[in-house]
């Protein structure tokens, strides 16, 4: 059996969120790129819970091989990490993301998973932590005519079909799909594991494979942006916040008059 | 259908009564439509709701179209996804909307894969700029904007909870029936277990109450759970204490939780990350209660309190109990 695990590499949403907050987020002259290069760039959290989602049912004694591929800019030093959690395969796809947009990422991912024989399973995360867009898995299901299954927090492999919980706002579901599929981690899947020492050490010897779109048969036709990035801004919020001074007992009885008095109780 | 018209699209989801974030997104449709001197159509797939031929009449609907199936009741993903692909060949829309749900967010990107469109999510607004569209569509858990432009003939799913609605005069729309064949469609994903929650939703909530880190420990969310009792309203809480396990994940307000947008929301020990503040922030009156003065919560909140909310919440619960 065989599972590929599709990442992306991600400016820290974290550190983005702290100088957002902070006031102090920069984007470049073309308006739309951050350039801070104090943030960091690592995998996309959800996608690193994908690799987490098939390393669960490797715990649970399904046996396949894990590749796990990237398109962007630098995708190497990310996959490295990807070999140290277990990936046999890590596959690179160098590519200059101003120039690509989601639809030619997916084009990439699915172009590379036919060309090595395809997937039985094909796990991402629900979306990725920097556009939030979260569509390149059901584009690259449609693409291999494969059913997605958005939203798990637990997978369970019987037989050739694919149980799956899904997170949904009426509670948990679970529903059934028989393999070839593509299904979507969500944050609920739980933390992500930590390589050891040794595999980290063992990682650096792995050598990704790199292919380009001319390797996978795509020029420029077939990767044509559809959607283009123009603008990038931090937008304001109004900040005109009254504070309520007073013991415990005196701030509650007076937000609650001030709630009455707007009507709002 | 005139040329470039801009379809809305909802689908049966089980659920009585009209899909969510409807009036938004014909607002939103009605808008794009009069900028491109276009029509607007919405398209039900599955059962027709009872009040929508008077609700296209307030929103300038010039054709409600009505396709019916019996797989599309309830419609599963591949029955969707197939009955908007059928439409497609034989309306050409210009551009397809739709309000952003768990669902939605499935179907508009296999649309958009099917059929080689441009798909957006996350959308805010829309302007058209000649034949282009321009679509701001919140990033990085919201803390930026951005805007994206796509050609006339693809598909944009809005999270419209700050879209104010403005319906207006307008005679029903009589429904039109289209004929879809959707026997060879056999759903691929099949259901084991249902989703079991039948409690109201927080979704249409007008009052919620949420609760974060900073109460302390899972014991004392009981506090955050009296409070949006005596208010008449329901519990959230933001995904760090989801995660922990407090709470189950259905209380969670945020853009990967639930997108509320109540009248009333008090933030209790939530910091205010824009993750979370995606999920509230069109809420009518925002009141935070947070230990930390610097807390990005409290540039959202109308009315901020700040101390311990073990203090606050208990004395919180007397007043709205007395009120």
């Amino acid at each position: 059996m065989k599972i590929t695990v599709c990442v992306k590499e991600v400016m820290d949403p974290d550190a983005v969120n702290n100088y957002a907050v902070a006031g102090r987020l920069e984007i470049g002259p073309d308006g739309k790129t951050l350039t801070q290069t104090a943030i960091p760039r690592l995998m996309n959290g959800y996608d690193e819970q994908a690799i987490e989602a098939a390393l669960q049912l490797r715990d649970a004694g399904a046996d396949f091989t894990l590749t796990v591929v990237s398109a962007g800019p630098e995708p190497e030093k990310m996959l490295k990490h990807a070999a140290a959690l277990g990936a046999q395969e890590i596959v690179s796809i160098p590519i200059d993301p101003g120039q690509h947009d989601y639809h030619a990422v997916a084009t990439l991912l699915s172009a590379q998973i036919e060309k090595t024989g395809g997937a039985d399973i094909i796990l991402c995360g629900r979306q990725a932590s920097d556009d939030d867009q979260g569509v390149v898995p059901a584009l690259v299901a449609e693409r291999l005519g494969m059913p997605v299954v958005t939203l798990a927090r637990a997978l369970e492999l019987r037989g050739d079909k694919l149980r799956v919980t899904r997170v949904t706002s009426e509670g948990d579901e679970v529903v059934e799909v028989a393999c070839p599929a593509v299904v979507t981690i969500s944050n609920e899947i739980g933390d992500p594991r930590y390589p050891t020492a040794s595999a980290k050490v063992k990682a650096r010897r792995v050598k990704p494979t790199v292919t380009t779109p001319a390797d996978l048969g795509l020029g420029e036709a077939e990767l044509q942006p559809r959607v283009m990035l123009t603008r990038q801004f931090v937008p304001e919020v109004q900040g005109n916040c009254e504070f309520i001074q007073g013991e415990p007992s005196e701030v509650a009885d007076q937000l609650i008059e001030r709630l009455k008095a707007d009507s709002i109780l | 259908m005139s040329e470039n018209a801009i379809v809305v699209c909802t689908w049966s989801t089980g659920r009585d009564g009209l899909p969510e974030g409807i009036e938004e997104v014909l607002h939103i449709g009605r808008g794009m439509a009069s900028a491109l001197g276009t029509e607007l159509a919405w398209l039900v797939l599955g059962p027709l709701p009872e009040s929508a031929p008077e609700l296209a009449g307030k929103y300038g609907v010039a054709k409600l179209q009505h396709a019916t199936d019996p797989k599309l009741d309830p419609a599963g993903s591949d029955a969707c996804v197939e009955a908007i692909a059928a439409y497609w060949e034989t309306h050409s829309p210009g551009t397809l909307i739709l309000h952003q749900t768990n669902e939605a967010r499935v179907v508009a990107p296999r649309v958009a894969g099917r059929l080689g469109k441009a798909v957006v999510m996350n959308g805010i607004s829309v302007e058209a700029v000649a034949n282009n569209y321009q679509i701001t569509a919140s990033a990085y858990g919201g803390d930026t904007r951005v805007i994206y432009e796509v050609s006339s003939g693809s598909i944009l799913s809005f999270i419209a909870n700050a879209v104010v609605p403005e319906p207006a005069e307008g005679d029903a729309v009589s429904p039109e029936t289209l004929a879809v064949d959707l026997s060879s469609v056999e759903e691929r994903i099949q259901i084991v277990e249902q989703a079991s929650f039948d409690g109201p939703r927080l979704d249409d909530a007008e009052i919620i109450v949420s609760g974060g880190r900073g109460l302390g420990g899972a014991d004392n969310y009981k506090l955050i759970e009296q409070l949006a009792a005596a208010l008449g309203g329901l519990p959230g809480a933001s995904r760090p204490i989801v995660d922990e396990g407090w709470v189950d994940s259905s209380h969670q307000v945020g853009l990967t939780g639930r997108i509320t947008r109540p009248n009333l929301y008090i933030a209790v020990g939530i910091s205010g990350a824009s993750q979370h503040m995606a999920g509230c922030s069109a809420a009518g009156t925002i009141v935070a209660i947070n230990r930390d003065a610097d807390a990005a919560i409290f540039q959202h909140a109308r009315y901020g309190i700040q101390g311990d909310a073990l203090e606050i919440l208990p004395e919180l619960i007397r007043a709205a109990n007395a009120r």
